[in-house]
């Protein structure tokens, strides 16, 4: 089994490797970190715990996912908000994991409705030995309107909270971002500004997965009536990599740290947010779906990663990605590439036939008695439409070409297949 | 004409490999990974597949069995891992060899090298017979720091794997690169040979720490009435001619009659209607309700075009004519063919091993051990199934014994300077 060194260093915490369970339903109890630790995990940032005065009061059932085809929790719908568990037990818990596993990493998320609860809250996590404390500004179902996402779109009130936090602890303090905002850096710099060392995002986006269309409400249903609420998983995973990148491109937040959320179950998911500049990853939905054992492989398919790429720390990657992430008025627009159609590989479906008619340049040629496509080169913009619909990947880049009247040479460019998928 | 004999059926693509692996149901306490003899774990590799580490997935299956890309297309899946299978309640079980297989070739591929060799610790082993049991003692042996030499009375290494399991169903470059990666673990193969003959066991057990015999069923059995007929061959002499030719032979019958109900069975009989042979028929002493050969087997069998009769045994034989009674009804047919092959089963030939073999081709006696300390039996010629599967888990189990046993003393002997 193949053995690398995963750990790396956020906020001055050292951290195992960098796989975290979020806050969530996942880190609600001693016995669940702990059993996640066991497995793997280098720390958790516990649920959200809250001031004394607000009482948790949940609905059943609060859980809906998208499918697509016959692939379950492409999305996931939730509606719990933060921990139920009351602050004592809750503050016990985190003393009683720390002095039980000193080298994993503990973060205390919190919430709190105003300056006294936030700095409350503060103090009360660091008497109880976390390493860390995050500030949950960001859960996009809270009953009260003082708390959650409301506020984490507010850059005022962000701020003034984290400078609140601040007074309460000495702990490095990571800002919790709702991804429910258009742009995520002003809300990012208040929080900055207010005394946060770090951003862990995204939190859940608003949404409603699905409706029951004969009892004509969203889903899940409670007591004939459903909500918007916040939608996590795989499919807000490129949610999620937009707002990191966005983070790491505005000015003078090049090298913020970053604690990356949203639909990391792979390896490759991983590989992604490290790239993009998030040095710890946390995880909720999948670890619903599958459980704590999905880190096995994140942790061992990143090493096999880190061997092919010849690194011996992922430092090494960390927003390794940033700089070749571009404004889309700065890509290079002066040349096309056709598709390549390999015949040997193609089984004579027509669904690129279809695809490029339907929705694209109406450049496939079909010729119906051997049942095989051409690519018509007058019509074919290379937009590519079809080597994603393509399902034995017969269909590749082929023969570059400068559009009419542009400047260079054809063999310079850099060309590579719209799919990650090779068959 | 050998195309049909030599062209394994498609393996699946990183995009089918993922369709199947998204069957898997990922039980909690996987009911598959208690089913393997091997203790193969198919629960932890499909999850690593499933969640796009093939690598993680690679280093499941070869940390525990040598001939992880063998057993992934030989083992009787059906009887094990695929049996046990909690997607039977929905429809029907994972493909796990099937899988098992993408993730070899994938290893294969990518030139991984998983196993490594143990820091030496002096201690040598001898293994007689270089069949899959034998091919495990030494993997074993070999990444516990024990230096190893294998002694085989043919020309290559691998016993069945290579002379008999025909090229469609197990591609002699799988067979080859499986006992490469061992070779370059560190076993020292001595081709040609025959412990007993060319070389004495009293020298191996003198040169080294522990002997194992892995000789295997390596000869066909002959039913008397069979003796010294110019129409008979034997199925493992059969098998063996066609894979070393890699189905290139001259001297194939219009038509040919096959006894027996085992894999070996279907075996031959699929072998020659690959071959072209155009009509064969398998006579089988069991019937279908107790048939030995596995289901995967039979069902190629019949698609290649085999008349299998079930339930006859053969009571006379003229020349090339062969009578046939039912068992349990009063039934009788006679055939006459230009070949009759044997399948009927397999012999030890332990000739000058010092080792006892009762009329169940395996010692008289449960275990590894044997009257001797220093010599062990593993393979087939021990009590228990005689498949590749079980070469596998029997040539673990005697590795772990023979260590326990060398190392037993000097391992304890460390852990308590360790706690000084």
């Amino acid at each position: 089994m193949i053995k690398k060194d995963l750990s790396v260093d956020f906020l001055g915490v050292h951290f195992e490797n960098p796989f975290l369970l979020s806050s969530s339903p996942v880190g609600n109890c001693y016995e669940m970190c702990a059993k996640a630790f066991d497995e793997g995990w280098a720390g958790v940032a516990f649920k959200t715990i809250g001031p004394k005065h607000f009482k948790v009061d949940e609905v059943s059932p609060r859980f809906d996912e998208l499918t697509k085809e016959g692939t379950p929790f492409v999305g996931f719908k939730n509606m719990e908000q933060i921990a139920e568990h009351p602050l004592e037990q809750n503050l016990h818990d985190l003393k009683k994991l720390k002095e039980n596993y000193p080298t994993k990493i503990i973060i205390a998320s919190i919430m709190g409705t105003n300056e006294q609860d936030w700095e409350e809250l503060a103090q009360l996590v660091t008497e109880a030995k976390a390493d860390m404390i995050e500030m949950n500004l960001s859960c996009p179902q809270m009953t009260s309107h003082d708390m959650g996402s409301d506020v984490g779109t507010n850059p005022e009130l962000v701020k003034k909270y984290c400078a609140a936090v601040r007074r309460g602890s000495d702990l490095p303090i990571l800002a919790k971002m709702t991804p429910n905002i258009t742009d995520m850096v002003p809300a990012a710099k208040a929080s900055m500004d207010g005394g946060a060392d770090g951003i862990a995002t995204i939190n859940t986006v608003k949404s409603i997965a699905n409706l029951d269309i004969d009892r004509k409400t969203a889903l899940p249903t409670v007591d004939g009536k459903g909500s918007v609420s916040g939608f996590s998983g795989k499919a807000v995973k490129p949610i999620a990599l937009r707002f990191i990148q966005q983070l790491r491109e505005a000015a003078g937040m090049e090298q913020l740290p970053i604690s990356g959320i949203g639909g990391i179950e792979t390896w490759q998911d991983a590989a992604e947010f490290l790239l993009l500049g998030a040095t710890t990853l946390q995880v909720t939905t999948s670890v619903m779906q599958y459980g704590y054992r999905i880190v096995e492989d994140m942790k061992n398919g990143l090493m096999h990663y880190m061997e092919e790429q010849g690194i011996d720390h992922l430092s090494e990657i960390i927003g390794a990605a940033n700089k070749s992430i571009v404004p889309v008025d700065s890509l290079n627009r002066d040349y096309k590439v056709y598709p390549k159609i390999d015949w040997d590989k193609c089984i004579g479906c027509g669904r690129c036939y279809i695809s490029c008619f339907d929705g694209a340049h109406q450049a496939i040629q079909w010729n119906e008695e051997a049942r095989r496509p051409t690519v018509d080169i007058d019509k074919c913009v290379g937009c590519h439409l079809c080597n994603l619909v393509c399902p034995v990947g017969a269909i590749s880049t082929g023969e570059v070409v400068m559009k009419p009247g542009r400047e260079g040479n054809p063999e310079d460019i850099k060309i590579e297949s719209p799919r990650l998928t090779h068959f | 004409m050998t195309k049909k004999y030599e062209t394994e059926a498609p393996g699946y693509t990183m995009t089918t490999v993922m369709e199947e692996a998204a069957r898997c149901l990922l039980c909690h306490d996987a009911p598959c990974s208690k089913a393997c003899p091997a203790d193969t774990d198919p629960a932890r590799f499909i999850r690593s597949v499933r969640f796009n580490n093939v690598k993680g997935a690679a280093e499941t299956i070869r940390e525990n069995n040598a001939l992880g890309a063998i057993c992934a297309r030989v083992c009787p899946t059906e009887k094990y891992c695929e049996l046990a299978c909690s997607r039977t309640g929905i429809d029907c079980p994972i493909d796990i060899g099937g899988i098992q297989r993408y993730v070899t070739d994938f290893e294969q591929a990518a030139k991984m090298d998983i196993l490594k060799q143990g820091k030496s610790n002096g201690k040598h082993i001898a293994i007689v017979g270089s069949g899959p049991a034998g091919l495990q003692v030494a993997t074993t042996m070999l990444t516990k720091g024990y230096a190893v030499d294998i002694y085989e009375k043919n020309e290559k290494a691998g016993g069945y794997l290579t002379y008999g399991i025909p090229e469609y169903r197990l591609p002699n470059d799988i067979v080859e690169y499986e006992i490469k990666r061992i070779i370059n673990l560190g076993a020292n193969i001595h081709y040609n040979t025959t412990v007993g003959d060319d070389i004495m066991m009293d020298d191996l057990k003198a040169n080294n720490d522990a002997v194992v015999v892995a000789v295997g069923a390596s000869e066909s059995k002959v039913l008397p009435m069979f003796a010294d007929n110019e129409n008979v061959e034997t199925a493992v002499g059969f098998l063996a001619r066609v894979k070393e030719a890699k189905g290139n032979i001259t001297d194939l019958p219009e038509n040919a009659v096959v006894i027996g109900g085992g894999d070996v069975a279907m075996d031959v009989a699929t072998t020659l209607r690959r071959l072209d042979v155009k009509n064969v028929t398998d006579m089988a002493y069991e019937e279908f309700d107790e048939f030995k050969a596995s289901k995967k087997e039979l069902k190629g069998t019949r698609e290649a075009g085999v008349t299998i009769v079930d339930g006859y045994v053969p009571t006379a034989v003229n020349g090339n004519e062969v009578t046939f009674k039912h068992r349990h009804i009063d039934s009788e047919m006679t055939i006459k063919s230009n070949k009759i092959i044997l399948a009927v089963g397999q012999r030890v030939n332990a000739a000058n091993l010092n080792i006892t073999i009762d009329k169940h081709e395996e010692v008289p006696y449960a275990g590894y051990g044997t009257a001797d300390p220093k010599v062990f039996v593993t393979g087939d010629i021990a009590q228990g199934d005689k498949t590749v599967v079980w070469a596998v888990r029997k040539g673990k189990e005697v590795a772990e014994q023979i260590d326990k046993m060398i190392m037993g003393s000097t391992k304890e002997a460390d852990l308590v300077g360790g706690n000084e």
